[in-house]
């Protein structure tokens, strides 16, 4: 019958009877009956939607008895209204569900979020009566448009509460799709209010969007035509032309491109993106020009292959491991995590559409037709009063235009938006539109197969995060398909299935003190409560009190603006973790280069601030028990800031405020608020409910607890380098030896500086003055813990000035110079302190710059040729591509196979002229040589990173193994409070683990594998720095006495003369290691002569002609020159074992 | 400000005639303010000038080694008074007034120049040297800083390229922002024949760097030559009081696009600013009066530019806070 061919028309009771056929009947139910022909619900479905019967007039039919059955058959239908991407079927069918909904919701009774106060204009119609307004406060437009995403979030709930799958995929469902939807709802709204009066009609962001996306729409859809048209008559040409032309100008044909996506939905990515977009890169009201057509473009790129890829139904590999589960460090258990990965990795490929990468230049041309058409059509109209005449006047201006700036010199182009859209968006808050990549996801990330597949079911995600770094995607790639890296892969996702909740608590009295408007704990206002300066009267004729009004007013506007951002940034925190409230989330994550684990939802992670960090509570919870209760009171005096007494008297200090602990459990904003001065306001809060909580149980030890407890290491790049040389010294002051009090690296610091201070004092300085007692621990703190990475005195002026700025006691005007006095004492002060330390940094970074001026030796003859092309400017060109070459960047592997690869080199720019301006990309897959001195620098502190992130993830496979919840920043380690004890334990086993491998030696062994054929240019004779360092740190050099003179020349001494010591004997380094003779390669060519290169910054610049004239063309092996490993201590780091304060 | 971008005249010979120049015979009773004195051969050449023709010299100067060799001047003679402060710093001035320095000096209506008080400075080779120059320059349509007293004359030894920059007229290619400024508000000329003063290493200290061992471009490496020069402020300040901020404003923004004709430039200059086009040339704008849409940037002419401001001011959506456009200091993040 419903075939229809029985000339009888099916009603909604027919279908009605057929899924409830299928309820009963079907093969996976309790009594199935086999029928071929028995229709499944989407068949089903779809046959419903093309005869036009309501889903709720069939779920409302009598023949369903049960309202059991009825919420069955809903689910089965909204399941296949999923499937079939219908949204509008599965609202309604929602609607249904709640009308006969008995089931209480989790979100009921939650006050709405109080985006921004901003009352709803009223509007007159044309008899002059008020309208009323669709409600009093207006919702901005971009949390409207959130909201309402993150409702079908919540209605999904409603209707699919099992099927979390489903509903992720809803999720993840292209937002353009369902921003077009909404403009245009809100636009048929406003005409419907009668809003289409011009005299009326107040400018609304909502409005204008729409607005442009019609022009923008038509506009495109003609520019593409035309595009195409062009294009097609040039190809013909230059077809014609070929007999007589044989060039291989080809011109690369946007049409193609430019037709995969819809024009519709390429106008919206073109303004959702540029909206995004503005108040990116420093640009305040605007973006850069370079930066926004690459994005739009790589948008475009991203849709296009998100609709391939859901057009595709890929398929979701199951999360379960096998019974026999045998543990992540044995060898069977690493071969099964490699098989199945496999497994589940060709399975994904087979069913995916092949769809290769675009190119930079292609991402810049398809971005800038875009916004090209879009800031010729988008235009908005400003009235202004005339000063003269006092009359108002009304122009149309275009809502986006072009500019250019100077920043530091360089001539920078930049898109601005007028300012009435920015001051539109100031008070709407649009500041990121939400993409659902940026959110949390509802079930277990997918596992990661491959290098660009996991953590989101539909979305494209990448395994490590570069910028445009092809060397480094291959690499990860080989070593994927190699299986080295299971570890580091069963890492991830062992980070990213860890459940998380919101800590409903919080959220209230966060949303509570959001509605109020008022400052709170790193809760911006409302409206900005700084008083704005006071401009002098003199200022046109007094100089000094114009410069310094202009520096506080600068200071003013920018804090201004950032209140305005981080009212935005909260804003979406909150809205977010409303739309999370309940349910279980996951945090699927990602690496940076170095192996270090981000999560990848950017606004609201554990990662984030204190407020973020309040919010988020594990899923699950443990009984405390005995020792659980003691660490949670030590986590609430280290979040409180009492974290340098011992043990013992962060307890008592707990004890000793329980009052207060209770006062800001129970009353926290009327009671005295303790909580909030503390120096991790939101978490202290949360830790002092969760004590309140379990004391009042009754029973604490019993009481279950879901707050993540946190262990943090103490200053732990300096903690690595210590277990590294073996430093005892260093040990002791990183709490890797046995102490019965922590010791803290940081106050001893700010202690010698204010030493210095007083010195300075006595000798008048204006700056120790204005600074004298004002150097606390925190003013340092920054600069100490990044010295071991190697911060500059630039970056540590700036992050001292951050500190004095947040300290107000400073003149703003005279901060800058403050800052600078007070670096320079402090990295004086923290000098030798780490003198440990600075031996492995010192032979770090000598192995990055010989690595990277090598060349390996299949390319020395073409180093030697004369270079290509012509220099414009008639200088004397080089005699060789020796430079040019030098393209070796520094590559390691971690103890867990990830193989890391420093993505500094000196990209060359590639202009693309395009209508708006002309842009400099680079291009990632032009081979470009090394930047030498980034490479050498960023060495030692990507190195410690690399360790630092796999201690993270032995760490978290370990407690995945023993059954501990796992979650960590870097180098904060948290669990449940009762795991504590268990995980402190892995952790310093883990540590140990990492380095009783010997670490170092490991990496010089594997320098002198990977780089064994690579030669160090003669050159390096030239440069005697270089030279001198190498000889501190203890190379020796075998020669021909010849070549020893020239060394000589260079400054090397350090040189053993093969024609006095016949057979020199290979010298035994400290750690067992044979030094390597030195083989001096002769060239065939002895007439070229090298081109000297004067390093920046190389102090001695004449004389070394003569050197270079004899070591021409004579390379040296750079496994042979590569220093030796300083010596190790004696400090054994079977020690930390007894360290409490290790982590702590 | 770099030590080593500081450049000082040392050939006594040259010195003299320099200082002849700058305070020619005639002058009388003069008060000089002298920043970046140096080791002090300028100083001394002005104090070997015939005495009625200086009244006081006030030497600013606060590199320790200088001060060393400017000291004994003051003790030598009573017309000399050696001050420890930088010459680029406003509160050095502010100090002037306020510890009565200047108290003796003459207050001269704009509408004659004032005789006394003339201000002399070697300008420092780096970018802050420029950048003072250009400031002091913005002083006088505002009268302020020394200009306060009436229209003094302010004499330098500076860098060839710089005054290349500011005595560019609209057809040659160094023309930026320094040479409307300066030829907007003040007249100027060599005091000497610059021939007098090469070879550089024969006149000034410390001795040319060799091009060949520097990486520094031509403007920034020792041995470039100096000119000498005088400039004084005009009468008729075309750059009305209060609209100083306007002028940067538009010079900042349209320089950036100097090649570019003023029809396709204009709009760049804030948004919506195409407008202006019917406010320099449009049909309402008498025939005489409609300033060339199709000069480029750098060809335009001061009396062009009073035009761009002039309809800037008059445009309602002019922006309003012409202090604070290039805002890029929030850090890089995301």
């Amino acid at each position: 019958m419903e075939k229809g061919t029985d000339r009888v028309h099916p009603t909604a009771s027919t279908y009605a009877i057929m899924l409830l056929a299928w309820r009963r009947f079907n093969p996976e139910s309790d009594t199935p009956v086999h029928l071929s022909d028995l229709p499944n619900p989407t068949t089903l479905l779809s046959n419903l939607i093309e005869r036009d019967i309501s889903p709720t007039a069939v779920v409302a039919d009598r023949v369903l008895a049960s309202s059991e059955e009825a919420s069955e058959i809903i689910k089965l239908l909204s399941k296949s209204a999923v499937d079939l991407n219908h949204p509008r079927i599965l609202a309604e069918l929602g609607q249904a569900e709640f009308l006969g909904s008995h089931v209480p919701d989790p979100l009921e009774g939650v006050p709405e979020v109080k985006p921004v106060l901003r009352l709803a204009v009223q509007t007159l119609d044309e008899n002059g009566n008020v309208i009323p307004a669709q409600s009093e406060e207006e919702v901005p437009f971009n949390l409207d448009n959130l909201r309402k995403h993150l409702a079908q979030v919540t209605l999904a709930r409603r209707v699919l509460p099992e099927d979390l799958a489903s509903r992720q995929k809803l999720l993840e469902e292209s937002v353009y799709d369902v921003a077009v939807e909404r403009l245009r709802h809100e636009a048929k709204l406003f005409d419907e209010l009668g809003l289409g009066n011009r005299e009326l009609h107040h400018a609304d962001l909502q409005k204008w969007m729409w607005d442009w996306h019609q022009k923008l729409k038509t506009r495109l859809e003609a520019e593409i035509k035309e595009i195409i048209v062009a294009e097609a008559k040039i190809c013909k040409h230059i077809r014609a032309c070929q007999t007589f032309l044989a060039t291989s100008n080809q011109v690369q044909r946007m049409g193609p491109f430019l037709s995969l996506v819809k024009p519709e939905k390429l106008s919206l990515i073109t303004i959702l993106e540029i909206m995004r977009l503005q108040g990116s890169g420093g640009v305040s009201d605007g973006m850069k020009t370079a930066r926004a057509l690459l994005t739009v473009g790589r948008a475009v790129e991203n849709e296009y292959k998100a609709e391939m890829c859901k057009r595709n139904h890929i398929a979701i590999p199951s999360h379960a491991r096998p019974g026999e589960f045998t543990g992540y460090f044995t060898g069977l258990g690493y071969k099964d995590l490699h098989a199945r990965r496999m497994t589940a990795a060709k399975y994904m490929e087979d069913s995916e559409e092949w769809t290769s990468e675009w190119t930079q230049v292609l991402r810049v041309r398809v971005g800038s037709i875009l916004v090209d058409c879009l800031m010729d059509s988008a235009t908005i109209e400003r009235t202004a009063v005339d000063k003269r005449t006092n009359e108002e006047i009304k122009e149309n201006q275009p809502a986006f235009y072009h500019a250019y700036e100077y920043v530091r010199g360089q001539k920078l182009g930049v898109i601005r938006l007028n300012p009435v859209v920015s001051e539109r968006i100031a008070k709407d808050g649009l500041r990121e539109t939400l993409h659902p990549r940026h959110l949390p996801m509802l079930v277990k990330p997918k596992p990661w197969l491959n290098h660009d597949r996991g953590g989101y079911l539909y979305n494209r995600s990448a395994a490590m995060r570069f910028k445009d770094c092809q060397e480094q995607q291959t690499y990860l790639e080989h070593a994927t398909s190699l299986g080295n890296v299971e570890l580091v892969y069963a890492g991830l996702d062992v980070l990213g299935s860890t459940p998380w909740k919101i800590n409903r608590n919080i959220f209230d009295i966060v949303l509570k003190v959001w509605n109020s408007g008022e400052r709170l704990c790193k809760i911006p206002p409302a409206a900005y409560d700084q008083p704005e300066p006071e401009k002098p009267l003199n200022m046109n004729t007094d100089i000094k009190a114009k410069s310094v009004y202009g520096a506080r007013l600068k200071a003013f506007m920018q804090d201004k603006a950032n209140n305005h951002s981080d009212r935005c940034s909260v804003n979406y925190k909150i809205e977010i973790a409303r739309a999370f409230l309940g349910d279980t989330m996951y945090l699927p994550h990602n690496l940076d280069f170095r192996g270090r684990a981000y999560p990848i939802p950017p606004h609201f992670n554990h990662i984030g601030d204190d407020l973020s960090r309040g919010l988020l509570m594990f899923g699950e919870a443990q009984p405390l028990g005995e020792q659980g209760l003691r660490w949670l009171k030590i986590h609430l005096a280290n979040l409180y800031g009492f974290d340098k007494g011992n043990f013992d008297e962060r307890v008592k200090f707990v004890m000793d405020h329980l009052e207060d602990v209770y006062d800001s459990a129970e009353k926290p904003l009327d009671g005295n608020r303790w909580w909030t001065k503390a120096d991790d306001p939101w978490q202290c809060l949360a830790t002092c409910m969760e004590l309140h909580a379990a004391l009042e149980s009754g029973d604490p030890h019993a009481y279950m607890s879901s707050l993540p407890v946190h262990q943090d290491g103490t200053c732990n790049g300096l903690q690595h380098y210590a277990a590294l040389g073996g430093d005892v010294k260093g040990a002791a002051q990183v709490n890797l030896s046995v102490t019965d009090r922590p010791s803290d690296v940081y106050t001893y610091v700010a202690n010698m500086v204010e030493k210095v201070l007083e010195e300075d004092l006595k000798n008048g300085d204006k700056y120790a003055a204005m600074l004298s007692g004002r150097v606390s621990r925190k003013v340092v703190k920054q600069t100490v813990m990044t010295t071991v990475y190697g911060v500059t005195y630039i970056g540590a002026r700036e992050q001292i000035e951050r500190q004095l700025k947040d300290r107000k006691d400073i003149p703003e005007e005279e901060c800058w110079g403050a800052s600078a006095y007070l670096a320079k004492r402090v990295l004086v002060c923290i000098g030798d302190l780490f003198s440990g330390a600075k031996a492995i940094q010192t032979w770090l970074n000598l192995c990055a710059r010989l690595i990277s001026k090598s060349i390996p030796a299949e390319r020395v003859p073409d180093a030697l040729q004369a270079p290509k092309g012509r220099k414009k400017n008639g200088s004397s060109l080089p005699k060789n591509r020796i430079r040019k070459e030098q393209m070796s960047s520094v590559v390691w592997t971690t103890p867990l196979g990830l193989p890391i690869i420093q993505p500094y080199r000196k990209t060359k720019r590639k202009q693309v002229m395009t209508s708006i301006q002309s842009v400099f990309i680079s291009d990632p897959n032009a081979p470009a040589e090394v930047n030498a001195v980034k490479q050498a620098s960023a060495f030692p502190p990507n190195f410690i990173h690399s360790l630092d992130a796999t201690h993270m993830m032995l760490t978290a496979l370990e407690c995945r193994t023993q059954g501990l919840t796992f979650a960590s920043v870097h180098d904060s380690y948290w669990t449940h409070a009762s795991s504590i004890d268990k995980m402190s334990e892995i952790i310093r086993d883990t540590f140990i683990a990492l380095h009783s491998s010997d670490v170092l030696e490991k990496l010089a062994t594997e320098f002198r594998t990977r780089y064994a054929s690579h030669k160090i240019p003669p050159d390096i004779a030239s440069q005697r720095k270089l030279l001198k360092n190498l000889q501190a740190a203890g190379v020796r050099i075998v020669a021909s006495s010849e070549q020893a003179n020239a060394l000589r020349l260079g400054g090397f001494d350090n040189i053993m003369d093969p024609t006095q010591t016949e057979t020199p004997k290979p010298k035994t380094g400290k750690r067992g290691r044979p030094m390597k003779n030195v083989v001096m390669i002769e060239c065939a060519q002895n007439d070229v002569s090298a081109v000297m290169d004067h390093e920046e910054g190389d102090d001695d610049c004449a004389g070394e002609d003569d050197v270079d004239s004899i070591l021409v063309d004579k390379f040296v092996d750079l496994s042979a020159i590569l220093p030796p490993l300083p010596k190790k201590g004696d400090f054994d780091v079977e020690t930390i074992k007894q360290s409490q304060y290790f982590f702590s | 400000m770099a030590f080593k971008s500081r450049i000082s005249i040392a050939n006594p010979e040259t010195a003299a005639l320099v200082a002849d120049s700058f305070v020619p015979s005639g002058s009388r009773d003069k008060v000089i303010v002298e920043a970046y004195p140096g080791p002090g051969a300028l100083t001394r050449a002005l104090m070997q000038l015939p005495k009625e023709r200086i009244r006081k010299i006030i030497v600013l100067e606060d590199v320790e080694q200088y001060l060393n060799f400017l000291n004994p001047l003051q003790e030598a003679d009573p017309r000399v008074q050696v001050l420890p402060m930088n010459g680029f710093s406003w509160d050095t001035y502010h100090q002037l007034d306020v510890q009565g320095f200047l108290d003796d000096v003459e207050n001269i209506p704009w509408n004659q120049s004032n005789p006394y008080l003339h201000f002399i400075s070697h300008l420092p080779m780096d970018v802050l040297g420029e950048q003072l120059l250009a400031q002091l320059l913005r002083c006088a349509p505002e009268q302020s800083w020394l200009f306060k007293y009436g229209r003094i004359s302010m004499s330098y030894l500076m860098h060839d390229w710089v005054w290349d920059r500011i005595s560019a007229s609209p057809e040659h290619q160094a023309r930026c922002k320094l040479s409307v400024i300066a030829q907007a508000v003040s007249e100027f000329n060599h005091t000497i024949d610059p021939q007098l003063l090469v070879p550089y290493n024969s006149h000034f200290y410390p001795d040319a760097t060799n091009p060949a061992y520097s990486l520094k471009t031509e403007n920034r490496r020792r041995g470039t030559p100096f000119i000498a020069g005088t400039f004084r402020p005009l009468e008729h300040q075309i750059i009305q009081p209060g609209m100083l901020d306007k002028w940067d404003y538009c010079l900042r923004k349209l320089f950036v696009l100097k090649s570019t004709p003023l029809k396709d430039a204009v709009g760049h200059l804030a948004p919506g600013s195409d407008a202006l086009k019917s406010y320099l040339a449009g049909d309402d704008v008498p025939p005489d009066q409609r300033t060339d849409m199709m000069k480029s940037i750098r060809k335009m002419s001061v009396e062009d530019w009073a035009a761009v401001v002039g309809a800037f001011d008059r445009w309602p959506f002019a922006p309003e806070e012409l202090l604070i456009t290039d805002s890029f200091s929030r850090d890089d993040r995301i």
